[in-house]
Parts: C-alpha cells; structure tokens; sequence
C-alpha cells in the first residue's frame, strides 16, 4: 500500500479543478468577445472530467470485488458493470465549446457589425460561471485538504522510525 | 520466554495500518470524482475486513486484496453522481485517525524492543 499515491490522487484531481477555474476565467475574459482567430464571437467552453484508470493494484482488488456475488450486485445496481469505471483519481478528458448560438445585438457603428447592423456576442451567463467557479473552488480546497491529512499520515509514519 | 522483534501485535497493527491507508485511498478517490458526471461513491466494510485481517495474522496467510463495494443510501445528483463531501470529510478524519493511532501503537511496540537492548547501558 503506497501512501504517496495518495498524493497523486488528490493532486490530480486539484490540478483538474484549477483548469476548470482556468476555462471559466477565460469565459468570463471574453464574455464580450466579438472577434476570434476562427472567425465569429467567442465560443463558451466546458471541461469535461472523468474518472481515471488509476493504478492496476486497485482495478486487481476491484475485480475481486466483482467476483464477489453481494458487491457485484452493488456495483451493478449503481451501473458500475466494467471494472474501468471506477477507479480511483480524475482526468479531464477534454475541452469542448458551447453550442448555443451567440446572442445578437444592434449595433451598426461596431467594425464586426453584419450587413445588417447586428453584432453576434457571446453567450455567456456570469451567474453560471460565478457558479461553476464556486464548485471548482470548493473541490479544489476539498482535495488540498486530503492532501493535508495525506501529508500528516506520511510524517505520522515517520515518527516509528524515530527513536 | 524469548523476546521477539516481530510481534504478532505488530503484524496485526501492520495490517490495521493498510486498512487505514486502504480506506484514505477510497476517501481521495471519491474526493478527486467529486465532479465526475455518473461516478458513485466506493467504499469498504472495515469492521469485517480488519477480522479477516486478524483472522490471516492467526494464520500465517498473506493480506489480501481489500474488498471494495458500491457505497448505499447516498443521495444523487442529477448528473449521477453520488458522492458526498460530508461523509468524505469524516471518513478521510477517520482513517487520519485510524492511522495514527496505528502508528503511535506501532512505536511504543519498538519502543519496548529498543529499551530491552539499551537495558543494560542505563
């Protein structure tokens, strides 16, 4: 059993909540962007997480759960038939953009102004990006606070060793 | 009787340590998936596995591989998700505390070998 990886756990998952703040001060940065590298407004990004594979010792102890009829039927009841679907640490898989169209506004005298006048923006909504910032913080201080215990049972453990 | 460096006491807080440890892990996992759309919240059953634990330090077997299972009785969130940051919380306080009390035990156990080989230099 390594405590350390622990550590990479926790810390894997506050790097990913730190890019998810990231992408959210990105949306709010250009929440009034008209004028992208690939042409039209801004589009809203989400990150998207999932869980990782981890380490092979953990899936090992997992698919002797599985094999066990009581915690089979648990795990699949919760729709957790393949061994790959829990595991321990997150990963973010990717960063994809928002669909929705861009919110339109009258405004002939701006350089990006169509024909006719009006102006695509982007549709960003501060209140739900103030939202996801709030989780994305309060996991990011969840997880350093595992990080916290994990580092005290590390320096728990060093004290056998002292006379 | 004769003195032993390797107690079955220390075989058997050996094995409480991993549990410990075993347990914190879970405890991260679910923390780091706090977020993940679908994931459910894994836990284990200490109680019966520090007595199987036991039970393979009276026999002289090796430790086995914890038995994980799907955590009951939790309240989803309409992504799927599960997990709780309360019962995470207290859990993660609890294996903290597990482990350190398994680590204080552990060093009085040494504690008792070392002062048995600096007995006659006092």
């Amino acid at each position: 059993m390594n405590l350390f990886g622990l550590m990479d756990t926790s810390g894997g998952a506050m790097q990913a909540e730190r890019m998810r703040a990231e992408v959210v001060a990105a949306n709010m940065a250009n929440a009034e962007t008209t004028h992208t590298a690939a042409g039209g407004p801004y589009k809203r990004q989400h990150v998207i997480f999932s869980a990782s594979q981890g380490d092979p010792g953990f899936l090992d102890s997992l698919a002797t759960a599985s094999g066990a009829a009581s915690a089979a039927t648990g795990l699949q009841s919760s729709g957790l038939s393949g061994a790959g679907a829990v595991a321990p640490g997150v990963q973010i898989t990717g960063v994809v953009e928002d669909t929705a169209p861009p919110l339109v506004r009258y405004d002939p005298g701006h350089p990006d102004a169509g024909p006719d006048g009006l102006v695509a923006y982007p549709d960003i909504n501060p209140l739900t990006e103030m939202v996801d910032l709030m989780g994305a913080t309060r996991a990011y201080g969840l997880n350093s606070s595992a990080v916290q215990a994990e580092k005290g049972m590390i320096t728990a453990a060093l004290e056998i060793a002292k006379s | 009787m004769e003195l032993q460096i390797e107690t079955r006491l220390s075989d058997q807080l050996t094995r409480y340590l991993d549990l410990a440890t075993s347990q914190a892990k879970l405890t991260a996992a679910n923390m780091a998936n706090i977020d993940t759309p679908g994931y459910r919240a894994i836990g284990m059953d200490f109680e019966a596995e520090m007595r199987q634990a036991m039970d393979g330090v009276d026999q002289g077997k090796p430790p086995r591989p914890v038995r994980l299972k799907a955590v009951d009785g939790l309240i989803a969130r309409p992504d799927g998700n599960n997990v709780s940051m309360d019962r995470e919380g207290l859990n993660l306080a609890e294996a903290q505390l597990k482990f350190k009390t398994g680590v204080a035990l552990l060093r009085q156990e040494y504690q008792r070998v070392m002062d048995a080989i600096h007995s006659d230099s006092k």
